[in-house]
């Protein structure tokens, strides 16, 4: 069953338990990783960060979140099953926007995998941020690869 | 050829478009130069180009239907 990455406003913890109940029964799996990427109340000056505001190409998103879920299930035999949530509109600061859950048989590539789809996904997932501070100025904001 | 122009991130903000649609397009150049006439402050902006879905690294050749997106650097995750 395939859904989609793109989801309206802050992923919730009812949508984050949904997806951790259906690895119950699983018993080809020994690891599972997870990845939950949240808005921080970032201080730039004397302004902080309330919200993000996310923007996407969605047909891309889930074209390139394919390719994305592809690379990682060949690069790292072991991975069975890898998930990707990305939010969409406002999430406030606290809230989380990001989450990735692999599962494999053994921990190491579980957890190797997860690592390297985050740092995928921040470098060519279609998503845009744009910063709303507490005096509801705006800031468009570019990731750090770093 | 009619080709749709899509814009995102900050170059939606600033040409005040989200998407714009073109005729009477003969290449990709002849586009790219149209796009740059009607938004000239994009010119300020880093950004890449994909077509369908994929980016671009040299110019395409277009056809009929596609759809070109004006992407500034990502922010993803």
């Amino acid at each position: 069953m395939s859904y989609k990455t793109l989801v309206p406003g802050p992923i919730t913890q009812e949508l984050i338990y949904s997806r951790l109940v259906m690895l119950a029964g699983n018993t080809d799996c020994g690891g599972h990783s997870v990845f939950i990427g949240q808005v921080r109340a970032d201080v730039k000056g004397a302004k902080r960060v309330k919200a993000i505001e996310y923007s996407a190409y969605e047909n891309m998103v889930e074209a390139e979140a394919g390719k994305i879920k592809g690379s990682i299930l060949s690069e790292f035999n072991d991975v069975q099953s890898i998930d990707i949530l990305h939010s969409r509109g406002v999430v406030m600061a606290g809230e989380a926007s990001l989450f990735v859950l692999v599962s494999a048989g053994h921990r190491r590539h579980a957890i190797d995998a997860c690592s390297r789809a985050v740092e995928m996904i921040k470098e060519s997932l279609p998503v845009w941020k744009k910063e709303i501070f507490e005096d509801n100025n705006s800031e468009w904001k570019e990731n750090n690869l770093a | 050829m009619e080709i749709q122009v899509l814009f995102f991130g900050v170059l939606a903000e600033v040409t005040q478009t989200a998407f714009k649609h073109y005729r009477g397009v003969t290449s990709f150049g002849y586009l790219k130069m149209r796009v740059g006439d009607d938004f000239p402050e994009i010119a300020h902006y880093n950004f890449r180009i994909a077509v369908n879905n994929e980016l671009i690294n040299e110019d395409p050749v277009l056809k009929d239907g596609d759809e070109i997106a004006y992407m500034p650097p990502f922010a993803g995750g």
